[in-house]
């Protein structure tokens, strides 16, 4: 199982995801839900706690860089 | 032994191809047990050694040569694999830290990580490469890593922030020890601070302000409630009273009601008598006055009307009387009147006569006066010429003319003696008398003797004419009496 099935996966944000410091996102994986440790795709993006991202890109082993997802 | 033998024997011959075929069976059971590794949810299974599939790749198709099994069975080769379990269980390590705040405040901190070996591959090949034989000392490894982060995470921390932001200190948290824990392949699931212990007592003192706004709250409210209590209490005791005070009053005005009713009952027959009497004694008294109306009418009749008549009558012979005494009177004046100016004209002449007696008569004395003055100058002359010639005898004659005189002078003496005391009797009295007596002899010798020897020794006649103006006097205040 790659990591790289991380991409397009629909999480949340558990800790405030901003430029400089490390969120946190909860990504349902494996059959349960694991926390990946999270940073702005574009760099500049501010996410607070509870708003739905998208995995954008993921990094080995557990960081994902996500933007926020605004629905279909 | 010897049963068993004897119960193959027992076996027909016809059944050995199928006893082996199970005992081969079970062998092969055995044997696959043996074989056969089950990976339980919490552990994964690290196996090495002969693999053709599913050893782990990276991106770039590079291996380890291992195979991971999680949640399902695998097939080992006993000898040429070797299986090793990695628990993925939750780890827990206890941090105690002295360490200082962004404050500078030293603090000691007790605290607790949480964590676990990664689910992903990649975490659970770094944690197999790390701990897999050290899987008890892993604690104290994560201890002693964990330290050192929790020191610079409350180093960049105030104390204020620690106790209530959870959020930075995750945070804090996932910075400062996310790239580390991945190394070793663990997540990090919670760190929590269970004590934060200050010996400045940074934190207590944190907590007085509060404490203190919170206890004078709470007196303000004490006291208000008290008040507001106390205040309705005392409300309530003066409505109380109030009450009480109306009830008494109306209580009284009740009792004094029946009072009144009840004296006025018991005073009823009194009253009734009183007024019966009443009205006894109001006939009694017109009774009363019609007999003495009718008593004053007879008085009236027999005595005030006689007695009118008579006063009258006597008024009327009062009168008469009166009249008669004036007319009297008048007469008796006018008589009196009459006779006291007949006596008048009577004095009048009387008077008028005497007068000219009396006239007469002091002509005729003084006449007599003059006559005889002139003759006793010519005696007095004749007597101062005598003088000259013989002055003793004319001494003498004067003194035998006053001795009356002298002698009473000396008796006078007596006068004023209310009681003579004579010791001697009649012959004192005597005695006495003759004193007086010899006394004005005395006097009469003593002044012989004084006259005498001027009349021998002066022979001027000044003292004749002194003695013949005394002799004069003397003659003159005689004649006066």
């Amino acid at each position: 199982m790659a990591i790289s099935s991380l991409i397009g996966k629909i999480g949340r944000v558990t800790g405030q995801v901003a430029p400089g410091i490390t969120g946190e996102v909860t990504l349902s994986v494996r059959g349960g839900s694991e926390a990946f440790f999270a940073h702005p795709y574009d760099g500049q993006e501010v996410i607070l706690k509870g708003i739905q991202v998208l995995v954008v890109e993921s990094a080995e082993p557990r960081t994902v860089y996500v933007t926020a997802f605004t629905g279909y | 032994m010897n049963a068993a033998i004897s119960q193959l024997a027992k076996i027909p011959v016809f059944a050995y191809p199928v006893i082996g075929v199970v005992a081969i069976i079970i062998v092969l059971i055995l044997l696959f047990k043996a074989m056969w590794r089950v990976a339980e949810p919490n552990e994964a299974l690290i196996i090495s050694g002969l693999s053709k599939k599913g050893t782990v790749k990276d991106s770039t198709g590079d291996e380890m040569g291992f195979r991971i099994v999680t949640g399902k069975g695998t097939l080992v080769l006993p000898g040429v694999q070797a299986v090793r379990r990695l628990s993925l269980d939750l780890h827990q390590a206890d941090l105690v830290v002295d360490c200082v705040t962004a404050q500078g405040i030293p603090v000691h901190v007790q605290g607790t990580v949480i964590y676990k070996i990664g689910d992903d591959p990649t975490s659970i090949t770094n944690a197999a490469r790390r701990f897999l034989d050290q899987q008890d000392k892993m604690d104290q490894r994560v201890h002693n890593v964990f330290a050192g982060h929790l020191r610079s995470i409350v180093g960049s921390m105030t104390v204020e922030d620690m106790i209530r932001d959870r959020e930075q200190l995750t945070t804090k948290t996932r910075d400062a020890s996310g790239t580390e824990m991945v190394k070793l392949g663990l997540v990090v699931d919670s760190l929590q601070i269970q004590e934060i212990d200050d010996p400045t007592g940074y934190i207590a003192n944190l907590a007085k302000p509060h404490t203190a706004a919170v206890q004078s709250a709470a007196r303000i409210a004490q006291a208000d409630a008290d008040r507001e209590a106390t205040q309705r209490e005392q409300e309530a005791n003066a409505l109380k009273a109030e009450a009480e005070r109306d009830s008494a009053i109306k209580q009284a005005g009740f009792q004094a009601e029946r009072d009144r009713a009840q004296q006025e009952a018991a005073q009823a027959g009194p009253l009734a008598e009183a007024q019966a009497r009443q009205a006894v004694v109001e006939q009694e008294t017109r009774a009363a006055e019609l007999e003495a109306g009718r008593e004053q009418q007879r008085l009236v009749a027999s005595v005030i009307r006689p007695a009118e008549a008579k006063r009258d009558a006597d008024i009327a012979a009062a009168e008469a009387t009166s009249r008669v005494a004036e007319l009297t009177a008048q007469g008796n004046a006018k008589r009196i009147t009459l006779a006291a100016e007949a006596e008048a004209a009577a004095t009048r002449l009387t008077g008028q006569a005497e007068a000219d007696a009396t006239e007469a008569k002091g002509k005729a004395e003084g006449a007599a006066i003059e006559a005889r003055g002139l003759a006793e100058a010519a005696a007095i002359k004749a007597r101062a010429e005598a003088l000259a010639t013989n002055p003793e005898a004319v001494a003498m004659q004067q003194l035998a003319e006053n001795w009356a005189d002298i002698v009473g002078q000396a008796a006078s003496a007596f006068a004023h003696v209310d009681n003579f005391t004579v010791l001697n009797g009649a012959e004192g009295v005597n005695g006495a008398l003759m004193q007086v007596a010899s006394t004005g002899m005395a006097g009469f010798e003593l002044l012989r003797g004084m006259f005498m020897p001027k009349a021998v020794a002066a022979a001027a006649p000044t003292p004749a004419p002194d003695a013949a103006t005394a002799g004069a006097d003397t003659t003159g205040g005689t004649d006066g009496h």
